[in-house]
């Protein structure tokens, strides 16, 4: 298996060489610097920062020099609109995102199974069809939609309504500078609930029909009908059989949602004040915060990268027809 | 992540859980006065005075430094002292001005002080201040503050500057004498610079040799390609003087001369280096000398960027210095939590500040009792706590439940507050004993025209009537009506409301309102193009964005009525602002908010020396424009600068240099437990003056 992890992390190399390549070309089709420094900038004060950054020299060199950061893990480069180290900002990023995008998938998944193996195997019947009706209009909402209402009755108005009511509109001061302050149970409740529970509305749509239909394709295969011939019970040919053997279409589904799980909701993030890695991508893009928007792209593509690896070897770990080659 | 990171990331886990089971809770104590306000948008980027530039930035740096002068919360348009014992004086018209600085004014207490015990503020700490403007470690900024303003000041910055940079030189300076260090300096220095400008020369002589034809490519001889690689070479040297002058040069080879290389090796900006302008009589007097008069130096020194601050907590905080505000303001900073909250504590040894007198209050004023703390002691409050929003929405729904003192309202939600004709609050507000307040902003918004341009520009009749012909068929009130619900001021010439030479009723005779469809007609006759005829595409460049797309159809529909084809090209900023500066934009849309408040600084826009990359992007050029604006600079407040103004508002909108202008209205909702409030953008050190009654929150 090591072996195979070596080989693919090499043949990926490329890869991100590549992205990398191609995002540091993205990044300067319009003067970076220029565009950070705004309507008052002198060329004096253009080409100071461009020196300091390096911007100054050839492309080839500046790829260079990104690339031995990245392998380095040196993201000591500070954000042009904040001051801060990148690696600050992703340390203090990290947590409250996942404060919310952890739960998120799990919820999600958890539900969205169980939901696709009922549907599955009431195929036709009114169970089924009306879960489907409601994953279809859930998924022809928009998501902004959902918040701005979620925000507005679950936070405001039941806020009028009931004394006590714990959840709130958006995090105040109360939070401080430690980014584990949303892992607090009673943090997590008042600040972080809403906002999974609306993300698990919006995904669920997707989720669902998604595994359901994992789950149909399953349950016509020969081995169902033999284990139902057999006796076994409804319970145990879908949590036992059923649910094993559709595990890889399962893991893809959920490797595939693993690296946003750092990267953050973007919406859900903006509109309840959460300040976590989606939301500081945004606000570097509308900033134009070059260091952090070019560091942080980088990394999510040796995430992605790492995590489709990673499903590969999963696959071989909960199937054993497969095997890493 | 570095390993020191990951490391700090852990112990940051470790310690949030130990405060959550132990049960400690964040927020104030019992009996103090605690007051939450609102940041819209994601807050400041920098609390160092000398990095911002930005709104945000003005709004959290002013809790915790001060400036010479401030406005008057009372009348925001003037000014008034805040750490002078009283306004600056001038015997000579506004060279020199003689500043006597209160002398009990403390900075913060803080690590960075001896015995964590803040000290007086001096003379030299304001010199201090003003010269890290030019330090080129903070990337130069704000230096358009004060370029050119203060005698011997630009020459400090150049100096200082090249210094900092002789470390790296100091292997190929070591033994040269004085005169060798000036030629060799020369020579390292300039050659690559020359042979760059030469190369960008050649490449650009190719490139247009590509694209010429017929009788263009007839004139590219071989002797016009000298002439261009020399006139090239030339200006790169003009520039190099104008980088580095002789009398600099001299400085820095004096300098050397006396230490020698091996000092240049820790060479380092000299904030003790003298600069001319700079006169220190005692540690509360000293005297800043102009290179000319110029009135607007007093505004800059309200200007929250020429905040006073330590060189102890600079050099003690290095570059977080920026996250470590000490100053001498109202407010000591708690914490920052960038983009998200900013809280702070009240300064324990602010200076004495009274709440402006009552009779400094309007009769309005007095109506919504602002006057009720006339000569009391601020700051009111024990802790200020700011929270940013991004997005209107949990702005507002904070705001609705009484979780914030005062809201800006968003475009979005006006209606739900006010009547949309009448501006009048809603019932179900008044009953809430919320409060409104309205400000005209100091915006111009535009759509200017490039003066240079060979079919737009020029100031013959025709060219002229072409560009009024274009004014008269644009409807800006359609325009305000449709996108911004009537909310926009529409006003003639380019000084905002509410500033001197701000034409009555917003309207001048002199200039080309629409809509008149006639009148544009008449116009085009006069510009040649009758009904327009032969009148080819206009090109409008603007920034891309939702409003601006939309806006853009409307002109167009409008400009169509009268045969005028307009070709709309929308780019993102900064390729704006390089077509602008390159004069390669016949028309373009764009809006400037006033630095200061007078509209001296709106006038600027259209001085010629000021011409593109310069702010004046029409490149509009009058030389008796020219000379009224040179004059007026020197002028203080008077009748007569008033009638200037007018005069040179009405010269430009008599050439068209633009159609527009319009402004914003900004309004806000205050909370009935919020206190003194009356929201200003002029400036943002007016916190200290607010109070909260907590017996009226709900």
């Amino acid at each position: 298996m090591w072996n195979y992890i070596v080989r693919r992390t090499l043949y990926n190399i490329p890869v991100f060489l590549a992205i990398v390549l191609v995002l540091m070309i993205a990044l300067r089709v319009n003067d970076p610097v220029s565009a950070q420094l705004g309507k008052n900038a002198g060329p004096e004060q253009i080409a100071l920062l461009k020196h300091d950054m390096g911007m100054d020299k050839p492309l080839i060199v500046q790829y260079g020099m990104f690339l031995k950061k990245l392998v380095t893990l040196d993201f000591s480069e500070r954000s042009w609109d904040q001051g801060f180290p990148v690696s600050e900002m992703i340390a203090n990023a990290v947590p409250p995102s996942m404060a919310v995008t952890v739960p998120t998938l799990l919820i999600t998944a958890t539900i969205a199974i169980c939901v696709g193996l009922v549907s599955a195997f009431n195929r036709g019947r009114f169970t089924d069809r009306m879960l489907m009706f409601l994953a279809v209009i859930g998924m022809s909402i928009s998501v902004l939609v959902y918040i701005i209402i979620g925000q507005y009755f679950g936070a405001f108005k039941m806020g009028e309504l009931v004394d006590g009511w714990p959840f709130q509109v958006t995090v105040n001061s109360d939070a401080g500078e430690s980014p584990w302050f949303f892992f607090g149970p009673s943090n997590w409740l008042r600040y972080c609930m809403l906002p999974v529970m609306i993300n698990v509305v919006v995904a669920l749509g997707y989720d669902t029909r998604f595994y359901r239909a994992v789950m149909v394709e399953e349950s016509q295969k020969d081995y169902i009908r033999t284990a139902r011939a057999k006796g076994a019970s409804v319970k145990r040919v879908m949590f036992v059989h059923m649910l094993k053997n559709a595990m890889i279409p399962i893991i893809t589904r959920i490797m595939i949602s693993l690296p946003f799980v750092i990267t953050g909701s973007i919406l859900v993030e903006v509109y309840f004040g959460i300040p976590g890695m989606g939301r500081t991508l945004i606000n570097a893009i509308v900033a134009k915060d070059f260091p952090v928007i070019q560091t942080f792209t980088a990394l999510f593509a040796a995430l992605f990268i790492a995590s489709n690896i990673l499903t590969d070897v999963l696959y071989a770990l909960v199937d054993p027809r497969v095997r890493l080659s | 992540m570095p390993i020191s990171t990951i490391r700090r990331t852990c112990l940051a886990a470790v310690l949030a859980g130990a405060a959550m089971l132990s049960g400690t809770a964040d927020g104030a104590d019992e009996g103090l006065k605690v007051m939450q306000l609102p940041i819209r948008t994601d807050g400041p980027k920098s609390l160092d005075p000398v990095e911002g530039s930005t709104t945000y930035d003005n709004m959290a740096c002013a809790q915790f430094y001060e400036t010479l002068l401030t406005n008057k919360y009372a009348s925001p348009m003037e000014m008034e002292p805040l750490l002078l014992t009283e306004m600056p004086t001038t015997e000579d018209g506004g060279t020199t001005w003689h500043f006597t600085l209160k002398d009990n004014v403390f900075f913060h207490d803080n690590a960075c002080f001896p015995g964590g015990k803040g000290r007086k503020i001096t003379a030299d700490d304001v010199f201090y201040s003003l010269k890290r403007l030019a330090d080129d470690e903070y990337k130069l900024e704000n230096w358009w503050l004060l370029d050119h303003t203060i005698a011997g000041f630009n020459s400090f910055k150049r100096v200082q500057n090249w210094r900092r940079s002789m470390p790296g030189r100091a292997d190929w300076l070591s033994g040269l004498d004085a005169d060798a260090f000036k030629s060799t300096m020369f020579e390292r220095e300039f050659e690559p610079r020359k042979a760059k400008a030469i190369e960008e020369a050649e490449k650009a002589w190719k490139s247009a040799k590509a694209q010429a034809s017929g009788k263009e490519l007839e004139g590219m001889t071989e002797a016009a390609r000298r002439e261009k690689i020399e006139q090239a070479a030339s200006e790169a040297l003009e520039a190099f003087h104008a980088a580095l002058t002789d009398e600099d040069l001299e400085t820095l080879a004096s300098e050397f001369a006396g230490k020698g290389a091996a000092y240049f090796k820790s060479a380092r900006f000299d904030y003790g280096a003298d600069v001319e302008g700079f006169q220190k009589t005692s540690d509360t007097e000293f005297t800043i000398t102009l290179t000319k008069p110029v009135y607007r130096f007093l505004y800059i020194l309200g200007m929250f960027q020429t905040s006073v601050v330590a060189h102890e907590a600079v050099e003690h905080y290095g570059k977080d210095f920026a996250r470590n505000p000490v100053g001498t303001g109202p407010f000591i900073l708690d914490t920052w939590v960038p983009k998200q909250s900013l809280t702070a504590n009240r300064n324990p040894n602010y200076h004495p500040v009274f709440y402006p007198a009552r009779e400094e209050w309007s009769r309005e004023d007095m109506r919504a009792r602002l006057h009720r703390a006339a000569g009391k002691q601020v700051p009111f409050v024990d802790r200020v706590e700011f929270t940013m929003f991004v997005e209107d929405q949990p702005m507002w729904l904070e705001f609705n439940k009484g979780n914030l003192g005062y809201t800006q309202v968003p475009e979005d939600y006006f209606t739900e507050a006010f009547d949309r004709s009448s501006k009048e609050l809603k019932e179900d507000f008044l009953r809430r004993d919320i409060r409104p307040h309205s400000n005209k902003l100091l915006d111009f918004t535009f759509r200017g025209f490039n003066m240079e341009d060979e079919l737009l520009g020029g100031y013959t009749s025709e060219k002229r009537a072409l560009r009024r012909a274009i004014s008269y068929a644009i409807d800006l009130d359609e325009i305000n009506e449709t996108f911004y619900s009537g909310r926009r001021i529409v006003y003639d010439g380019p000084i905002p409301p509410g500033l001197e030479g701000y034409p009555e009723n917003g309207r001048s005779p002199a200039a080309a309102r629409g809509r008149n469809i006639a009148k544009a007609r008449e116009m085009l006759v006069e510009a040649g193009y009758p009904n327009g005829e032969g009148l080819p595409p206009i090109r409008f460049v603007t920034s891309q964005n939702a409003i601006n797309n939309a806006v853009s159809e409307m002109v167009k529909r409008q400009l169509a009525e009268v045969n005028i084809k307009f070709e709309p090209v929308f780019l993102d900023f900064s390729t704006l602002i390089e077509t602008i500066n390159k004069k390669k934009a016949p028309m373009f849309g764009f809006a400037w908010s006033s630095d200061y408040p007078d509209g001296e600084n709106n006038l600027a826009l259209f001085y010629g020396p000021n011409e593109a990359p310069g702010s004046n992007h029409y490149n509009y050029k009058r030389a008796e424009y020219d000379a009224l604006y040179e004059q007026i600079l020197t002028m203080g407040p008077s009748e007569e600068r008033t009638a200037i103004y007018a005069r040179m508002r009405d010269m430009v909108l008599d050439d068209c240099a633009y159609v527009g202008g319009m402004a914003r209205e900004r309004f806000y909702l205050m909370n009935p437990w919020l206190l003194n409030c009356k929201p200003t953008e002029r400036y943002y050190g007016w916190f200290k003056y607010l109070d909260v009654d907590d017996s009226k929150r709900e």
